[in-house]
């Protein structure tokens, strides 16, 4: 500590240069800062999981069903636990003694269900575990686990939701049916708008198809069970560690506190890794029969594509929509079956969550639904990027464009005559969502521009009479984030859950050096850039100058019961609490300095001086760098005056969106903070010979409020539309009638590579959101609008071969029997439209 | 990676490599590339108890062109092949070299293990069909050639004896006026092909087919010949309709299994839009056009 430095008023040092303006530092916000976690990533010196080795250490391998719905007869570990290398074993009987089963979300009939981090008496997916072996190593592990012996009795297994429906096979005998959780959702006035429509068109069947994200890191964990301390230790990659702990004490009975989760760099996300907590319960429970040394689980590749967790697979059913003359859509009214797979762990919660998006980018204001949720047996579902939002919206966009194929009006002008108008904003949905600000025309016009639409009409005129299939389809989509957990009540009206948090904690250290703890857990996002750009905004020094803890720690106690990263929300959660804390170190710096300076707080200036940031008084030379100001809290307060010992420069900001609890009987209110908007359009040809379906062009216009690091926003729109590509033409886990998943290897699910992707051409709107501080909105999800623009594509590619397009995954095989059963007359009658001239004249 | 425990054993010579097999029997597995033998390994459908390394072994990796023959080492990485002058004077061996997998599996894998692993999805299988190819294998009685026409015997299944190895791989060089042409419709570039198809044609006067070679692959349990389609050829102009019935003859000649590349159906109409494409870039090859070709990545 430089003891002899005169840190109350400095003397103006010798100056060569002129000092920079204070005050007037550059806006952090808004630049492409490269990420400041790069230097680590790229180096190949993250920290993950896998990469951790602790003393003693051990590992724990798992034994999985080969049976998608089996009874567990007897399982005999005696075999493994004589191996070499062997400490113990757990086996689906003897976790349930040790544990309670885990908190269901949802009211019953789901409640009834008994969710165990292991298949006790019977197995109801493939993969899911029955055994653990725990041994010196992972190999030793896996190679006693090969000597598990489990008897299995297998039974009949459902995979279809519409089959699932009828309870022929139950997966769950203490809930008495498949069905999780239904409900009625009815806005405005439906039947009178079908009496007034001129038109109502009929959609038999849509179908939205189950894929998962694939992160390149797998799940993983490490729990150290201490027993002196009973107090449980994980490092692991849980992506909302706030709400897995809250299972997890429930489950373990503990409280608590009495356990640190812990998250560095996390090979992405997406949400999936939401659900991976029954893992980290079996890690704890292996360390503490392990006499508390700590256990690594690495899944591997194959068991993370067959039993982590995939995205929600959806029927929509019986769809009648009303249109007027001109098309403009008056009413939908549907009846939708989600599937959430053999255990609902995050659901119902996606019963709930496609209404924070309820009438997509649409001014319609009559909509019923009747929605269900059943399990099936398949790999339980987690909530996927874009999650329950993007299948509803996807079934928007078919029946937008199959309404104006139906109706032959272009698919642009369908939708400019249905966009909610950029003067109705904020506009307040048919169930009182409330979405911030946008301008859909305006986004379609902009892609149209980037894709250059007249241009591709005519050489789409050119390609058809050449008798080429070529389809131009545009797919609108929204990425509502910052979601009000108090939409919970509307499934369960005993959640206690409601509304949405974020923490930061922004500290002048002892040496005056500026730290944030934040409550996210980032997986990719670059939070640690973003949040260091509005803290330097805020303080007036450069962004590099700000360090950013990286992951998450329960033991920073930056952290509530929402914290996380799902919901496309760090732009307002996180970063809103980074800017309260670091105002809130602000106003304590101002007070110390009017002491320090002996100067008036409306004199004062923050920013960079000749030797780092100071605060200094305008018009003066007197000045105090930060770490003086530090220096008099910290290690120096013998100086300070009484009203000035409340002062800690360690301040946590807990952020709260201005929600309230939704109307339970309307089902009515708002769910989500901000909604960002994402507008693609995809050209793609059909060969008519390979049945391939090539993207010639495409286009992505992206609208996320204010921009708060360009560089960054790009990437996550190039992930987001690389994974929505992905998905639309090439992933999908497919499982056999008994349940086996017949895509558990990457040769296998084919994710997206470099080779499948276009040249994407971007454009940005910004329409800043009026809720937030500095008018940006969570991004990053992209909404699935790929899939939506890529479906329409196709749609307009086959219409006039007759073809209409039902499913959300096309690929070339699939194309080829679409096209082979028009060409044969055998097409299913999927649509339908009624045209009334007299209801029209009305 | 988390394989069964096995025993590593690595050869210095041919020889060598051929008694270790001899006297470790069944159990053991070669080590060449190990651009499938080690995934398998990886998920435990292989595991066996010895593996013997090939990789040490002096001068097994080499195309080496000799009086109207190129000579490839059974080591021959595939990035090799791509990047041979010697090879690229033969394109259907540049679009097969340069389209395996990605370049890391290019990097390690090799010819003489992909033909020796016989996978019905295999790229060089089809592609050597089309051109006079010779086998010479190694084993415990010596060296024998063997034509690669009579060398698969079904999946993954050749007439390798037990402790025979192949040593070197032995192709023709096809005369002027010939040209060939391989495509494979893949969903990306690591994984397996939908299907593929190798054509190689001589042309009499740039525009008679006096001479076809067509093979497919990933669309039978072998690679297959397709003898009708290249009568279809034989002796022929290239005309549409030639092509045409070409194409349908080869359709006829595959025998796919559905799975999660595609549905028989589909895979058999494929075959045929392949076939129709690889003939027409071949010809323009074989009248001495410069021609690029890529497969096609769904």
């Amino acid at each position: 500590m430089p003891a002899k430095r005169n840190i109350r008023a400095r003397k103006p040092a010798a100056r060569k240069a002129p000092r920079p303006k204070l005050e007037e530092a550059a806006q952090w916000v808004g630049k492409p800062l490269p990420r400041k976690e790069e230097g680590r990533l790229v180096r190949g010196k993250g920290k993950f999981v896998d990469d951790y080795e602790l003393p003693g250490m051990l590992h724990l391998w798992l034994v999985r069903s080969p049976y998608g719905h089996a009874r567990v007869t007897h399982i005999d570990v005696s075999q493994a636990e004589a191996q070499p290398g062997v400490v113990c074993t757990l086996t689906g009987p003897e976790v349930a003694k040790l544990v309670r089963p885990f908190l269901e979300i949802g009211p019953e009939p789901g409640a009834k269900i008994v969710d165990y981090p292991m298949g006790v008496d019977k197995v109801r997916y493939q993969g899911e575990p029955v055994a653990a072996v725990v041994a010196e190593t992972a190999l030793a592990a896996a190679d006693a686990a090969e000597l598990v012996r489990v008897d299995y009795e297998p039974l009949p297994a459902v995979v279809d939701p519409e089959d699932a429906l009828r309870d022929a096979t139950l997966l769950h005998e203490s809930a008495g049916t498949n069905v999780v959780w239904q409900g009625e959702f009815d806005y405005g006035d439906v039947d009178k708008a079908f009496q007034q429509a001129a038109h109502i068109v009929h959609i038999d069947r849509l179908h939205f198809h189950r894929f998962t994200s694939a992160p390149l890191e797998p799940n993983a964990v490490i729990a150290q069970w201490d027993p002196g301390e009973d107090f449980i230790t994980f490092w692991c990659n849980n992506s909302f560690p706030a709400f897995a702990i809250q299972f997890l004490a429930l489950a373990l009975g503990i409280r608590i506190d009495q356990m640190r989760v812990q998250t560095y760099d996390i090979g992405g996300s997406f949400g999936i890794k939401i659900t991976n907590y029954p893992y980290m319960a079996l890690c704890a429970l292996a360390s503490r029969k392990a006499g508390g040394r700590p256990v690594k689980w690495i899944e591997t590749r194959t068991d993370h594509m067959t039993a982590s967790a995939h995205g929600n697979e959806r029927v929509f059913r019986s769809t009648r929509v009303a249109l007027d003359t001109s098309g403009r859509i008056l009413a939908i009214e549907s009846r939708h079956i989600d599937d959430c797979g053999a255990y609902p762990r995050y659901e119902p919660l996606g019963c709930i969550i496609w209404a924070q998006v309820l009438p997509g980018a649409y001014r319609f204001r009559n909509y019923r639904v009747r929605f269900t949720q059943v399990t099936t047996n398949k790999c339980p579902v987690g909530p996927n990027r874009g999650y329950s939002r993007m299948q509803h919206l996807w079934f928007l966009e078919r029946v937008v464009d199959i309404c104006a194929h139906a109706l032959g009006i272009p698919a642009d002008e369908m939708r400019r005559r249905n966009y909610i108008r950029a003067d109705e904003f904020p506009y307040t949905t048919p169930n009182g969502c409330v979405y911030d600000s946008g301008d859909y025309a305006r986004m379609l016009a902009l892609a149209q521009e980037r894709i250059g639409w007249d241009d591709w009409k005519e050489k789409q005129r050119r390609a058809r009479a050449e008798g080429r299939l070529v389809g131009i389809g545009i797919g609108t989509t929204l990425d509502s984030g910052t979601n009000n957990f108090g939409q919970s009540r509307l499934l369960n009206p005993n959640a206690p859950f409601s509304g949405q948090s974020g923490v930061a904690i922004v500290k002048l250290g002892i040496d005056g050096n500026i730290s944030v703890s934040l409550g996210s857990v980032p997986q990719g996002q670059g939070h640690e850039t973003t949040s260091a750009q509005v803290v330097a905004d805020v303080l007036n020094v450069t962004p590099e100058l700000v360090s950013v803890r990286p992951g998450f720690d329960t033991e920073r106690n930056a952290h509530t019961g929402h914290s996380g990263t799902y919901a496309s929300q760090f732009a307002v959660t996180g970063l809103s609490a980074a800017h309260g804390a670091a105002q809130k170190l602000k106003a304590e710096m101002k007070r110390l300095a009017v002491f320090a300076l002996n100067a008036k707080e409306d004199k004062l200036e923050f920013g960079m001086g000749a030797q780092g940031p100071e605060v200094r008084v305008r018009g003066s030379d007197k000045a105090i760098p930060y770490w003086g100001l530090a220096n008099l809290v910290n290690v120096n307060n013998a100086v300070l005056p009484a009203k000035l010992q409340d002062v800690t420069l360690n301040c946590r900001y807990v952020y709260r969106p201005p929600f309230r609890l939704p109307d339970l009987k309307r089902k009515y209110g708002n769910l989500t903070l901000t909604y960002s908007a994402q507008l693609h359009i995809a050209v793609i040809e059909v060969d008519r010979d390979t049945y391939v379906p090539r993207i010639l062009d495409y286009a992505v216009v992206d609208d996320c409020g204010r921009v708060v690091n360009p560089l960054i926003v790009e990437g996550q729109v190039h992930g987001a539309t690389a994974h929505g590509i992905g998905a639309a033409l090439l992933e999908t886990c497919s499982y056999d009638e008994n349940g086996n998943l017949r895509n558990a290897t990457f040769s296998d699910y084919v994710p997206i590579t470099s080779v499948n992707m276009p040249t994407l051409r971007t454009g940005h709107l910004e329409s800043p959101s009026p809720f937030t501080f500095n008018g940006a909105k969570g991004m990053g999800e992209g909404g699935g609008a790929p899939l939506h623009a890529i479906s329409a594509a196709l749609q307009d590619a086959l219409y006039a071969q007759g073809v209409i397009i039902d499913d959300s995954h096309n690929n070339a095989s699939s194309l080829f029997h679409l096209l082979e059963r028009t060409r044969a007359g055998r097409a299913a009658q999927i649509v339908r439209v009624e045209s009334r001239a007299a209801a029209a004249r009305r | 990676m988390y394989p069964r425990p096995f025993r590593y054993h690595r050869a210095a010579s041919i020889r060598e490599a051929v008694s270790l097999l001899a006297e470790l029997g069944e159990e053991a597995k070669l080590l060449a590339g190990g651009q499938s033998l080690i995934p398998l390994m990886k998920l435990r459908l292989a595991s066996p108890h010895h593996l013997v390394d090939l990789n040490f072994i002096p001068d097994l990796s080499y195309v080496r062109p000799e009086d109207g023959l190129l000579r490839f080492g059974a080591l021959t990485r595939h990035a090799e092949v791509e990047a041979s002058p010697a090879a690229q004077q033969i394109p259907i061996l540049h679009d097969c070299a340069a389209g395996i997998a990605d370049v890391q599996v290019r990097n390690r894998g090799t010819l003489g293990g992909s033909l020796a692993e016989a996978d019905p999805s295999g790229d060089w299988a089809p592609v050597l069909l089309t051109l006079p190819t010779e086998v010479v294998c190694v084993g415990p009685e010596g060296e024998r050639t063997l034509p690669l026409a009579e060398f698969f015997v079904d999946a993954y299944t050749t007439v390798l004896r037990p402790a025979e190895l192949i040593r070197e791989v032995v192709v023709r060089r096809p005369p002027p006026g010939s040209g060939g042409a391989y495509l494979a419709v893949k969903r990306s570039a690591p994984v397996y092909a939908t299907a593929t198809a190798a054509v190689q044609l001589m042309l009499a006067d740039r525009e008679t087919c006096s001479e076809a070679g067509i093979a497919l692959g990933a669309v039978g349990l072998t690679p297959i010949k397709a003898a009708e389609a290249e009568a279809a050829l034989r002796g022929q102009r290239l005309t549409p309709d030639t092509i045409t019935r070409a194409a349908e003859a080869a359709s006829a000649a595959c025998d796919p299994q559905p799975d999660g590349r595609g549905s028989a159906a589909y895979k058999r109409a494929l075959v045929g839009a392949l076939v129709k494409r690889a003939i027409a870039l071949a010809a323009r090859r074989a009248r001495g056009e410069q021609v690029e070709v890529s497969h096609i990545y769904a």
